[in-house]
């Protein structure tokens, strides 16, 4: 497994597990009362930011962890780098990312239109988001695998 | 699409790409030059430069005459085109 391959794996995990961590924590303090998510959209866009704030410093440690891991591992502590294959790649996997973010925005909306709860959004929202960053991570792994 | 491999001659379902290239020989008559040595002289990696032999990843015209550079050599001995293989629908 190359570099690219190893670190999409990571950042794929790691996507997972931030949400579903951040999300059970918020689900558990929901059920404690401390606020009520199903009205306080103020509330949701404070753990909105809270999110992308936690997620962004979960990730440069977690990066940090496996460039450690993996040089200790392999004895190579130069990164690949960048060049003009990664960026198509990367390119490929965005897009096929974008598509599934905007599919799930469309059926959120349709959700709405459909009658759902408005709280509904934003739990579909950061649904998709994360399935949009595997999709992401999965993309790139497979055309360093297959090919672009 | 089954294609034959220019250095191997082994028949393959995975190359992919129409056009087709003589890195592998290229090297050999190079010194033995390693994937990693060629890999720093055109400035990518050495996972690109094995997607390059294997066809599965074709090079921007850039850096395609730039491994012609380091090999000395007209692009048309690094890559080959076969038309009969570009055709719509066939890859």
């Amino acid at each position: 497994m190359t570099y690219q391959e190893k670190q999409n794996v990571v950042n794929m995990f790691s996507a997972l597990l931030i949400t579903v961590i951040y999300a059970w924590l918020v689900w558990q303090r929901q059920q404690q009362g401390q606020f009520d998510l199903t009205e306080d959209f103020r509330q949701w866009g404070i753990l909105f930011l809270i999110f992308i704030a936690l997620s962004v410093v979960a990730r440069i440690i977690i990066q940090i962890v496996f460039h450690i891991g993996n040089a200790i591992a392999t004895r190579e502590e130069k990164i690949p780098r960048e060049d003009e294959r990664d960026k198509l790649v990367k390119l490929k996997a965005l897009r096929n990312s974008y598509y599934a973010f905007t599919s799930g925005f469309v059926v959120s909306v349709v959700g709405l239109a459909l009658g759902m709860p408005v709280y509904w959004i934003f739990i579909a929202f950061v649904g998709f988001g994360m399935i949009a960053e595997i999709i992401d991570n999965g993309s790139q792994i497979y055309y360093y695998r297959k090919g672009v | 699409m089954v294609l034959k491999s220019i250095i191997t001659g082994k028949e393959s379902d995975m190359a992919r790409s129409i056009v087709q290239n003589n890195i592998r020989r290229l090297r050999f008559e190079a010194g033995e030059m390693t994937q990693q040595q060629l890999a720093d002289e055109a400035r990518v990696s050495r996972q690109t430069i094995v997607a390059i032999e294997k066809g599965n990843y074709s090079p921007s015209l850039e850096l395609a005459f730039r491994l012609a550079h380091i090999f000395q050599t007209p692009l048309e001995e690094v890559f080959k085109y076969d038309p009969k293989e570009d055709v719509p629908g066939k890859r």
